[in-house]
Protein backbone atom coordinates (compact mmCIF):
# COMPACT_ATOMS: atom_id res chain seq x y z
CA UNK A 1 0.00 0.00 0.00
CA UNK A 2 1.17 3.70 -0.85
CA UNK A 3 2.10 5.72 2.36
CA UNK A 4 1.93 9.10 3.15
CA UNK A 5 3.81 10.74 5.76
CA UNK A 6 2.66 13.30 8.00
CA UNK A 7 5.88 15.01 10.28
CA UNK A 8 5.32 17.10 13.60
CA UNK A 9 7.89 18.39 16.43
CA UNK A 10 7.11 15.13 18.09
CA UNK A 11 4.89 12.85 15.85
CA UNK A 12 2.28 12.40 18.35
CA UNK A 13 -0.24 15.61 18.10
CA UNK A 14 -0.36 17.63 14.91
CA UNK A 15 1.03 15.33 12.84
CA UNK A 16 -1.42 12.45 13.86
CA UNK A 17 -4.35 15.25 13.72
CA UNK A 18 -3.41 15.84 10.57
CA UNK A 19 -2.96 11.87 9.65
CA UNK A 20 -6.26 11.29 10.59
CA UNK A 21 -7.76 13.80 8.64
CA UNK A 22 -5.89 13.48 5.18
CA UNK A 23 -7.03 9.02 6.24
CA UNK A 24 -11.16 9.87 6.26
CA UNK A 25 -10.98 12.47 3.26
CA UNK A 26 -8.87 9.70 1.53
CA UNK A 27 -11.23 6.60 3.04
CA UNK A 28 -14.25 8.53 1.89
CA UNK A 29 -12.69 9.38 -1.86
CA UNK A 30 -12.23 5.74 -1.99
CA UNK A 31 -8.51 5.85 -2.20
CA UNK A 32 -6.29 3.37 -0.56
CA UNK A 33 -3.22 4.50 1.57
CA UNK A 34 -1.66 4.62 4.37
CA UNK A 35 -1.25 8.08 6.71
CA UNK A 36 1.20 7.79 9.16
CA UNK A 37 2.54 10.64 11.95
CA UNK A 38 6.21 10.90 12.30
CA UNK A 39 8.36 12.59 14.09
CA UNK A 40 10.50 15.15 11.74
CA UNK A 41 13.29 14.95 13.97
CA UNK A 42 13.71 11.60 12.56
CA UNK A 43 12.06 12.19 9.36
CA UNK A 44 15.15 11.24 7.09
CA UNK A 45 14.24 7.24 8.95
CA UNK A 46 10.51 7.28 7.31
CA UNK A 47 10.83 9.93 4.36
CA UNK A 48 12.20 7.17 1.95
CA UNK A 49 9.42 4.52 0.48
CA UNK A 50 6.88 7.15 0.91
CA UNK A 51 4.51 8.60 -1.79
CA UNK A 52 4.35 11.93 -0.27
CA UNK A 53 5.15 13.90 2.49
CA UNK A 54 2.95 16.32 4.56
CA UNK A 55 4.65 19.13 6.00
CA UNK A 56 3.53 21.41 9.16
CA UNK A 57 6.69 23.29 8.73
CA UNK A 58 7.88 25.39 5.61
CA UNK A 59 10.77 23.00 4.24
CA UNK A 60 13.81 24.60 3.39
CA UNK A 61 15.23 21.72 1.74
CA UNK A 62 13.77 19.71 -1.07
CA UNK A 63 12.88 16.32 -0.68
CA UNK A 64 12.65 12.95 -3.39
CA UNK A 65 9.17 12.89 -2.94
CA UNK A 66 5.98 15.51 -3.43
CA UNK A 67 5.62 17.71 -0.30
CA UNK A 68 2.25 18.93 0.66
CA UNK A 69 1.01 21.45 2.95
CA UNK A 70 -0.45 20.64 6.25
CA UNK A 71 -1.79 23.47 7.37
CA UNK A 72 -4.30 23.67 5.30
CA UNK A 73 -5.55 20.59 6.77
CA UNK A 74 -5.74 22.46 10.03
CA UNK A 75 -6.84 25.75 9.57
CA UNK A 76 -9.77 24.35 6.38
CA UNK A 77 -7.97 27.12 3.92
CA UNK A 78 -7.10 25.58 0.78
CA UNK A 79 -7.41 21.74 2.26
CA UNK A 80 -9.09 20.43 -1.12
CA UNK A 81 -6.11 21.23 -2.98
CA UNK A 82 -3.86 19.73 -1.31
CA UNK A 83 -5.87 16.87 -0.93
CA UNK A 84 -5.81 16.63 -4.44
CA UNK A 85 -2.18 16.84 -4.84
CA UNK A 86 -1.66 13.75 -2.13
CA UNK A 87 -4.60 11.73 -4.23
CA UNK A 88 -2.34 12.92 -7.24
CA UNK A 89 0.91 11.41 -5.01
CA UNK A 90 -0.66 8.27 -4.45
CA UNK A 91 -2.25 7.38 -7.38
CA UNK B 1 -27.99 10.10 46.83
CA UNK B 2 -26.43 7.49 48.23
CA UNK B 3 -26.83 5.64 45.02
CA UNK B 4 -26.08 8.27 42.99
CA UNK B 5 -22.71 8.49 45.22
CA UNK B 6 -21.92 4.95 45.21
CA UNK B 7 -22.44 4.06 41.22
CA UNK B 8 -19.84 7.23 41.23
CA UNK B 9 -17.26 5.11 42.82
CA UNK B 10 -18.33 2.31 41.31
CA UNK B 11 -17.57 4.08 37.96
CA UNK B 12 -14.28 5.63 39.13
CA UNK B 13 -13.41 2.24 41.16
CA UNK B 14 -12.86 0.64 37.42
CA UNK B 15 -9.63 2.56 36.86
CA UNK B 16 -8.66 5.13 34.12
CA UNK B 17 -8.30 2.69 31.22
CA UNK B 18 -12.25 1.66 31.37
CA UNK B 19 -13.91 4.92 32.96
CA UNK B 20 -12.48 7.21 30.73
CA UNK B 21 -13.21 5.03 27.96
CA UNK B 22 -17.14 5.07 29.22
CA UNK B 23 -16.78 9.09 29.35
CA UNK B 24 -15.26 8.97 25.40
CA UNK B 25 -18.13 6.96 24.19
CA UNK B 26 -20.61 9.41 25.81
CA UNK B 27 -19.12 12.46 24.69
CA UNK B 28 -18.87 11.27 21.05
CA UNK B 29 -22.81 10.69 21.09
CA UNK B 30 -23.51 13.36 22.36
CA UNK B 31 -21.58 15.24 19.52
CA UNK B 32 -23.18 12.79 17.55
CA UNK B 33 -20.50 9.71 16.48
CA UNK B 34 -22.06 7.21 15.13
CA UNK B 35 -21.91 4.28 17.72
CA UNK B 36 -19.05 2.22 15.55
CA UNK B 37 -16.94 5.02 15.34
CA UNK B 38 -17.87 6.62 19.45
CA UNK B 39 -16.99 3.16 20.60
CA UNK B 40 -14.07 2.57 18.38
CA UNK B 41 -12.18 5.46 20.32
CA UNK B 42 -13.03 4.93 23.42
CA UNK B 43 -11.61 1.51 23.05
CA UNK B 44 -8.56 3.36 21.87
CA UNK B 45 -8.04 5.38 24.72
CA UNK B 46 -8.56 2.85 26.82
CA UNK B 47 -5.67 0.72 25.02
CA UNK B 48 -4.02 4.06 25.07
CA UNK B 49 -3.73 4.15 28.80
CA UNK B 50 -3.03 0.73 29.22
CA UNK B 51 0.01 0.76 26.55
CA UNK B 52 1.09 4.47 28.78
CA UNK B 53 1.22 2.22 31.69
CA UNK B 54 3.17 -0.25 30.55
CA UNK B 55 6.14 2.03 28.80
CA UNK B 56 5.79 3.85 32.05
CA UNK B 57 6.59 0.50 34.02
CA UNK B 58 9.23 -0.46 31.83
CA UNK B 59 10.87 2.85 32.32
CA UNK B 60 10.75 3.20 36.26
CA UNK B 61 12.46 -0.53 36.35
CA UNK B 62 15.09 0.05 33.76
CA UNK B 63 15.80 3.40 35.27
CA UNK B 64 15.13 3.31 38.65
CA UNK B 65 17.64 0.84 40.33
CA UNK B 66 20.35 3.11 38.45
CA UNK B 67 19.30 5.91 40.39
CA UNK B 68 18.99 3.98 43.79
CA UNK B 69 22.68 3.36 42.94
CA UNK B 70 23.88 6.70 41.80
CA UNK B 71 22.26 7.80 45.40
CA UNK B 72 24.71 5.01 47.08
CA UNK B 73 27.44 5.84 45.12
CA UNK B 74 27.25 9.92 45.16
CA UNK B 75 24.76 11.18 48.02
CA UNK B 76 23.03 13.15 45.18
CA UNK B 77 19.50 12.25 45.68
CA UNK B 78 18.04 12.74 42.25
CA UNK B 79 14.82 10.07 42.92
CA UNK B 80 11.93 11.67 40.89
CA UNK B 81 12.14 10.19 37.32
CA UNK B 82 11.56 12.36 34.30
CA UNK B 83 8.75 10.79 32.11
CA UNK B 84 8.38 13.57 29.72
CA UNK B 85 5.65 15.14 28.69
CA UNK B 86 3.65 11.84 27.48
CA UNK B 87 2.88 10.36 30.60
CA UNK B 88 1.51 13.68 32.26
CA UNK B 89 -0.97 13.95 29.47
CA UNK B 90 -2.20 10.56 30.20
CA UNK B 91 -2.76 11.61 33.85
CA UNK B 92 -4.80 14.55 32.87
CA UNK B 93 -6.94 12.56 30.68
CA UNK B 94 -7.53 10.41 33.27
CA UNK B 95 -9.22 12.95 35.87
CA UNK B 96 -12.81 12.64 36.15
CA UNK B 97 -13.79 16.12 34.94
CA UNK B 98 -11.54 16.02 32.07
CA UNK B 99 -14.06 16.62 29.73
CA UNK B 100 -16.01 19.78 30.76
CA UNK B 101 -12.30 21.48 29.80
CA UNK B 102 -13.71 21.14 26.55
CA UNK B 103 -16.65 23.05 26.60
CA UNK B 104 -14.91 25.74 28.68
CA UNK B 105 -12.27 26.12 26.46
CA UNK B 106 -14.74 26.84 23.24
CA UNK B 107 -16.63 28.73 25.11
CA UNK B 108 -14.54 31.25 26.43
CA UNK B 109 -13.05 31.57 23.03
CA UNK B 110 -16.07 32.14 21.29
CA UNK B 111 -17.39 34.58 23.56
CA UNK B 112 -14.13 36.32 23.15
CA UNK B 113 -14.31 36.25 19.58
CA UNK B 114 -17.69 37.95 19.67
CA UNK B 115 -16.59 40.54 22.06
CA UNK B 116 -13.90 41.20 19.89
CA UNK B 117 -11.15 40.83 23.19
CA UNK B 118 -9.53 38.28 20.93
CA UNK B 119 -8.43 37.70 16.86
CA UNK B 120 -7.63 34.48 17.40
CA UNK B 121 -9.65 30.82 16.79
CA UNK B 122 -7.84 28.29 18.87
CA UNK B 123 -8.58 25.06 17.15
CA UNK B 124 -6.04 22.87 18.60
CA UNK B 125 -7.94 20.99 21.01
CA UNK B 126 -5.15 18.24 21.66
CA UNK B 127 -3.61 21.08 23.70
CA UNK B 128 -6.85 20.94 26.43
CA UNK B 129 -5.16 18.46 28.24
CA UNK B 130 -3.02 21.38 29.12
CA UNK B 131 -5.38 23.28 30.93
CA UNK B 132 -6.60 20.14 32.62
CA UNK B 133 -3.11 19.25 33.56
CA UNK B 134 -3.15 22.92 35.27
CA UNK B 135 -6.60 22.12 37.22
CA UNK B 136 -5.04 18.82 38.45
CA UNK B 137 -1.97 20.34 39.28
CA UNK B 138 -3.76 22.87 41.48
CA UNK B 139 -6.00 20.17 43.13
CA UNK B 140 -2.59 18.93 43.82
CA UNK B 141 -1.39 21.70 46.14
CA UNK B 142 -4.82 23.19 47.27
CA UNK B 143 -7.69 20.49 46.84
CA UNK B 144 -9.84 23.42 45.97
CA UNK B 145 -11.54 22.43 42.71
CA UNK B 146 -13.19 25.47 41.59
CA UNK B 147 -10.38 27.57 41.84
CA UNK B 148 -8.66 24.98 39.93
CA UNK B 149 -11.30 25.77 36.94
CA UNK B 150 -10.74 29.14 37.35
CA UNK B 151 -6.93 29.06 37.62
CA UNK B 152 -7.53 26.76 33.93
CA UNK B 153 -10.37 29.32 32.64
CA UNK B 154 -7.66 32.14 33.05
CA UNK B 155 -5.18 30.31 31.04
CA UNK B 156 -7.50 30.03 28.27
CA UNK B 157 -7.88 33.53 28.43
CA UNK B 158 -3.85 34.31 28.32
CA UNK B 159 -3.25 31.52 25.77
CA UNK B 160 -5.53 33.69 23.50
CA UNK B 161 -4.11 37.28 24.13
CA UNK B 162 -0.33 36.03 23.69
CA UNK B 163 -1.49 34.38 20.40
CA UNK B 164 -3.13 37.42 19.28
CA UNK B 165 0.37 39.33 20.60
CA UNK B 166 2.68 37.21 19.12
CA UNK B 167 0.79 36.18 15.76
CA UNK B 168 3.26 38.74 13.72
CA UNK B 169 6.56 37.63 15.31
CA UNK B 170 5.65 34.00 14.36
CA UNK B 171 4.77 34.70 10.87
CA UNK B 172 8.21 36.56 10.36
CA UNK B 173 9.50 33.46 11.93
CA UNK B 174 7.63 31.00 9.77
CA UNK B 175 6.61 32.99 6.63
CA UNK B 176 3.55 31.08 7.38
CA UNK B 177 0.61 34.06 7.06
CA UNK B 178 -2.89 34.16 9.09
CA UNK B 179 -1.68 31.44 11.78
CA UNK B 180 -0.09 31.51 15.76
CA UNK B 181 0.31 29.72 18.30
CA UNK B 182 -2.05 29.16 21.33
CA UNK B 183 0.42 26.60 22.79
CA UNK B 184 1.10 27.69 27.02
CA UNK B 185 4.15 27.05 26.65
CA UNK B 186 4.69 30.42 25.50
CA UNK B 187 3.59 31.73 29.32
CA UNK B 188 7.24 31.70 29.72
CA UNK B 189 7.76 34.70 27.84
CA UNK B 190 6.42 37.32 30.35
CA UNK B 191 9.75 35.53 32.74
CA UNK B 192 12.20 36.00 29.39
CA UNK B 193 10.87 38.67 28.75
CA UNK B 194 13.10 40.93 31.17
CA UNK B 195 15.86 38.46 30.97
CA UNK B 196 16.27 39.54 27.31
CA UNK B 197 16.19 42.94 28.48
CA UNK B 198 19.26 42.20 30.35
CA UNK B 199 21.04 40.56 27.76
CA UNK B 200 21.00 43.73 25.51
CA UNK B 201 24.39 45.24 27.94
CA UNK B 202 26.12 42.25 26.49
CA UNK B 203 28.15 43.62 23.41
CA UNK B 204 27.96 41.79 20.24
CA UNK B 205 24.90 39.42 21.40
CA UNK B 206 22.88 40.58 18.28
CA UNK B 207 25.62 39.09 15.70
CA UNK B 208 23.66 36.91 13.64
CA UNK B 209 26.49 35.16 11.99
CA UNK B 210 25.66 31.38 13.51
CA UNK B 211 24.07 29.15 10.97
CA UNK B 212 21.55 27.12 12.73
CA UNK B 213 20.58 25.14 9.54
CA UNK B 214 24.16 24.58 9.28
CA UNK B 215 24.56 23.67 13.01
CA UNK B 216 20.99 21.62 13.00
CA UNK B 217 22.33 19.68 10.02
CA UNK B 218 25.50 18.33 11.90
CA UNK B 219 24.18 18.09 16.06
CA UNK B 220 20.67 16.97 14.52
CA UNK B 221 21.00 13.14 14.64
CA UNK B 222 21.37 14.48 19.11
CA UNK B 223 17.70 15.25 19.43
CA UNK B 224 16.30 11.93 17.65
CA UNK B 225 14.60 10.08 20.39
CA UNK B 226 16.23 6.70 20.47
CA UNK B 227 20.15 8.72 20.19
CA UNK B 228 19.31 10.96 22.85
CA UNK B 229 17.94 8.21 25.01
CA UNK B 230 21.16 5.69 24.57
CA UNK B 231 22.88 8.40 25.09
CA UNK B 232 21.13 9.61 28.71
CA UNK B 233 21.28 5.52 29.35
CA UNK B 234 24.64 5.03 29.22
CA UNK B 235 25.94 8.14 31.08
CA UNK B 236 22.88 7.31 34.01
CA UNK B 237 24.79 3.94 33.79
CA UNK B 238 28.23 5.35 33.80
CA UNK B 239 27.50 7.55 37.04
CA UNK B 240 25.92 3.90 39.02
CA UNK B 241 29.10 2.40 37.91
CA UNK B 242 27.47 -0.34 36.54
CA UNK B 243 29.59 -2.74 35.01
CA UNK B 244 30.39 -2.26 31.03
CA UNK B 245 27.43 -5.10 29.76
CA UNK B 246 24.74 -3.01 32.21
CA UNK B 247 25.89 0.18 31.21
CA UNK B 248 24.88 -0.84 27.15
CA UNK B 249 22.06 -2.23 28.30
CA UNK B 250 20.66 0.36 30.39
CA UNK B 251 21.56 2.46 26.99
CA UNK B 252 19.66 0.37 25.00
CA UNK B 253 16.18 0.51 27.03
CA UNK B 254 16.11 4.00 27.88
CA UNK B 255 16.30 4.57 24.02
CA UNK B 256 13.44 1.61 23.90
CA UNK B 257 11.74 3.94 26.68
CA UNK B 258 12.12 7.33 24.50
CA UNK B 259 10.92 6.01 21.39
CA UNK B 260 8.09 3.89 22.82
CA UNK B 261 6.71 6.84 24.30
CA UNK B 262 5.96 8.73 21.59
CA UNK B 263 4.50 5.88 20.11
CA UNK B 264 1.99 4.85 21.59
CA UNK B 265 1.05 8.59 22.74
CA UNK B 266 0.06 8.96 19.32
CA UNK B 267 -3.01 6.45 20.30
CA UNK B 268 -4.28 9.32 22.50
CA UNK B 269 -4.73 11.69 19.40
CA UNK B 270 -5.92 8.61 17.12
CA UNK B 271 -8.79 8.13 20.04
CA UNK B 272 -9.11 11.57 20.21
CA UNK B 273 -8.94 12.90 16.39
CA UNK B 274 -12.67 12.23 15.41
CA UNK B 275 -13.83 14.62 18.14
CA UNK B 276 -11.28 17.23 17.82
CA UNK B 277 -12.16 17.21 14.24
CA UNK B 278 -16.02 17.47 14.67
CA UNK B 279 -15.60 20.70 17.00
CA UNK B 280 -13.18 22.32 15.04
CA UNK B 281 -15.13 22.12 12.08
CA UNK B 282 -18.04 23.62 14.22
CA UNK B 283 -15.94 26.76 15.28
CA UNK B 284 -14.98 27.55 11.87
CA UNK B 285 -18.71 27.39 10.29
CA UNK B 286 -19.65 29.38 13.32
CA UNK B 287 -16.97 31.86 12.43
CA UNK B 288 -17.19 31.75 8.84
CA UNK B 289 -16.54 34.79 6.70
CA UNK B 290 -14.79 36.82 9.57
CA UNK B 291 -10.95 37.67 9.59
CA UNK B 292 -8.75 35.77 12.35
CA UNK B 293 -5.76 34.05 13.18
CA UNK B 294 -5.94 30.38 13.61
CA UNK B 295 -4.23 29.23 16.65
CA UNK B 296 -2.30 25.92 16.24
CA UNK B 297 -0.25 23.27 18.69
CA UNK B 298 3.38 24.22 18.53
CA UNK B 299 4.88 22.62 15.61
CA UNK B 300 4.69 24.58 12.29
CA UNK B 301 7.40 26.64 14.14
CA UNK B 302 9.68 23.54 14.18
CA UNK B 303 11.19 24.60 10.56
CA UNK B 304 13.13 26.89 12.64
CA UNK B 305 16.48 24.94 13.30
CA UNK B 306 17.53 27.48 16.14
CA UNK B 307 15.01 25.21 18.44
CA UNK B 308 16.29 22.23 17.79
CA UNK B 309 20.24 23.62 18.06
CA UNK B 310 19.14 25.21 21.46
CA UNK B 311 17.59 21.80 22.76
CA UNK B 312 21.04 19.78 21.92
CA UNK B 313 23.38 22.53 23.39
CA UNK B 314 20.68 22.64 26.69
CA UNK B 315 20.96 18.49 27.13
CA UNK B 316 24.45 18.80 29.14
CA UNK B 317 23.80 21.68 31.28
CA UNK B 318 20.46 20.47 32.01
CA UNK B 319 22.09 17.26 33.20
CA UNK B 320 24.77 19.16 35.03
CA UNK B 321 22.58 21.54 36.72
CA UNK B 322 20.49 18.72 37.83
CA UNK B 323 23.43 17.31 39.97
CA UNK B 324 24.62 20.53 41.01
CA UNK B 325 21.04 22.71 42.24
CA UNK B 326 20.74 22.05 45.67
CA UNK B 327 17.95 20.50 46.81
CA UNK B 328 16.79 19.28 43.07
CA UNK B 329 15.64 15.85 42.95
CA UNK B 330 14.78 15.19 39.89
CA UNK B 331 16.35 13.01 37.20
CA UNK B 332 16.47 14.58 33.57
CA UNK B 333 15.76 11.77 31.26
CA UNK B 334 12.69 11.47 28.82
CA UNK B 335 11.75 15.64 28.75
CA UNK B 336 15.34 16.70 28.33
CA UNK B 337 14.63 17.90 25.00
CA UNK B 338 13.47 21.19 26.46
CA UNK B 339 10.97 22.23 23.56
CA UNK B 340 8.89 24.51 26.50
CA UNK B 341 11.80 27.04 27.09
CA UNK B 342 13.15 26.49 23.38
CA UNK B 343 10.24 27.20 21.50
CA UNK B 344 9.12 31.04 23.68
CA UNK B 345 12.93 31.69 23.47
CA UNK B 346 12.52 31.46 19.62
CA UNK B 347 9.46 34.22 19.95
CA UNK B 348 11.02 36.37 22.24
CA UNK B 349 14.25 36.88 20.67
CA UNK B 350 13.11 36.58 16.88
CA UNK B 351 14.76 34.01 16.48
CA UNK B 352 18.57 34.58 18.14
CA UNK B 353 20.36 31.67 18.42
CA UNK B 354 22.52 33.10 21.27
CA UNK B 355 20.33 34.96 23.30
CA UNK B 356 18.20 31.67 23.07
CA UNK B 357 20.56 29.66 24.25
CA UNK B 358 21.73 32.32 27.22
CA UNK B 359 18.07 32.59 28.62
CA UNK B 360 17.11 28.87 28.14
CA UNK B 361 20.28 28.17 30.82
CA UNK B 362 19.03 31.08 32.90
CA UNK B 363 15.78 29.60 33.11
CA UNK B 364 16.56 25.97 33.55
CA UNK B 365 16.96 25.91 37.33
CA UNK B 366 12.97 27.02 37.24
CA UNK B 367 11.78 24.00 35.02
CA UNK B 368 14.32 21.54 37.73
CA UNK B 369 12.84 22.86 41.07
CA UNK B 370 9.28 23.53 39.52
CA UNK B 371 9.75 19.60 38.70
CA UNK B 372 11.43 18.58 41.93
CA UNK B 373 8.13 20.40 43.58
CA UNK B 374 5.21 18.54 41.79
CA UNK B 375 6.72 15.29 42.01
CA UNK B 376 4.82 13.98 44.96
CA UNK B 377 1.64 15.92 43.36
CA UNK B 378 2.08 13.82 40.09
CA UNK B 379 2.69 10.51 41.55
CA UNK B 380 0.03 10.89 43.93
CA UNK B 381 -1.98 12.09 40.70
CA UNK B 382 -0.79 8.33 38.80
CA UNK B 383 -2.11 6.47 42.28
CA UNK B 384 -5.36 8.23 42.85
CA UNK B 385 -7.02 7.81 39.17
CA UNK B 386 -4.70 4.37 38.94
CA UNK B 387 -3.76 5.45 35.39
CA UNK B 388 -0.30 4.31 35.64
CA UNK B 389 1.53 2.42 38.25
CA UNK B 390 4.44 4.11 39.85
CA UNK B 391 6.46 1.85 42.25
CA UNK B 392 5.97 1.95 46.03
CA UNK B 393 8.37 4.52 47.40
CA UNK B 394 9.53 6.34 44.02
CA UNK B 395 8.45 9.47 42.23
CA UNK B 396 7.44 10.54 38.85
CA UNK B 397 7.95 14.26 37.25
CA UNK B 398 8.54 15.90 34.07
CA UNK B 399 11.80 17.79 33.54
CA UNK B 400 10.43 20.31 31.34
CA UNK B 401 7.37 20.88 32.78
CA UNK B 402 5.28 23.35 30.29
CA UNK B 403 4.74 27.07 31.89
CA UNK B 404 6.34 26.27 35.58
CA UNK B 405 5.87 29.42 36.99
CA UNK B 406 2.51 30.52 36.10
CA UNK B 407 1.50 26.65 36.97
CA UNK B 408 3.41 27.02 40.62
CA UNK B 409 2.63 30.19 41.48
CA UNK B 410 -1.31 30.37 40.73
CA UNK B 411 -1.47 26.73 42.61
CA UNK B 412 0.03 28.31 45.48
CA UNK B 413 -2.34 31.33 45.09
CA UNK B 414 -5.33 29.11 45.56
CA UNK B 415 -3.86 27.75 48.70
CA UNK B 416 -3.68 31.07 50.04
CA UNK B 417 0.13 31.16 50.47
CA UNK B 418 1.62 34.66 50.68
CA UNK B 419 4.31 33.67 48.59
CA UNK B 420 2.19 32.55 46.01
CA UNK B 421 -0.22 35.31 46.22
CA UNK B 422 2.59 38.27 45.52
CA UNK B 423 3.76 35.60 42.96
CA UNK B 424 0.93 35.22 40.63
CA UNK B 425 0.40 39.26 41.07
CA UNK B 426 3.86 40.09 39.88
CA UNK B 427 3.40 37.40 36.99
CA UNK B 428 -0.01 39.31 36.19
CA UNK B 429 2.02 42.56 36.00
CA UNK B 430 4.63 41.07 34.05
CA UNK B 431 2.23 39.92 31.71
CA UNK B 432 1.04 43.25 30.97
CA UNK B 433 5.17 44.62 30.49
CA UNK B 434 5.05 41.42 27.79
CA UNK B 435 1.84 42.18 25.86
CA UNK B 436 3.18 46.25 25.94
CA UNK B 437 6.65 45.32 24.51
CA UNK B 438 5.77 43.03 22.09
CA UNK B 439 2.62 45.51 20.40
CA UNK B 440 5.35 48.09 20.42
CA UNK B 441 7.41 45.18 18.17
CA UNK B 442 4.01 44.73 16.14
CA UNK B 443 4.08 48.64 15.67
CA UNK B 444 7.85 48.69 14.47
CA UNK B 445 7.27 45.52 12.25
CA UNK B 446 4.80 47.61 10.66
CA UNK B 447 6.34 50.56 10.10
CA UNK B 448 8.76 48.79 8.56
CA UNK B 449 6.39 46.44 6.23
CA UNK B 450 5.16 49.97 5.10
CA UNK B 451 8.42 51.20 4.42
CA UNK B 452 9.60 47.99 2.33
CA UNK B 453 6.26 48.80 0.64
CA UNK B 454 7.24 52.05 -0.71
CA UNK B 455 9.96 52.24 -1.18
Amino acid sequence: MKRVIVACGSGVATSQTVASKVQKLLNEKGVTAQVEAVDIKSLHQYINGASAYIAITKPKESYPVPVIDGIAFLTGMGMEEELDKVIEAVK
Amino acid sequence: MGMIENLFDFILGMGAPVFVPLIMILVGLLVRMKFKEAFSAGLTLGLAFVGMNMVVGFMMNAISPAAQQFVTNTGIELTAIDGGWTPMSTLAWAWPLAFFMFPIQIAINLIMLALKQTNTLNVDLWNVWGKIFTAVLVIGVSGNVPLAFIVASLQVIIELKLADVNQRQIERLTQIPGVTTTHAMTFINVVLWPLNKLLDFIPGINDKHIDADWLKARLGVFAENHVMGFMIGILIGIFAQYGFQDILMLGVQSAAALTLFPMVAKLFMQALAPLSDAVSDYMKRRYAGREFYIGLDWPFLAGRNEIWVTTIVLVPIILGLAVILPDNKILPFAGIINLSIAVPALIVTGGNLVRMILLSIMTTPIFLYVATFFAPTITNLAEDTGALEVPAGQLMSWSSLELPAYRYLFAHATDFNMLGVIGSIIWIGLFFWYYKGMSARNRRFEAEEKEEQTA
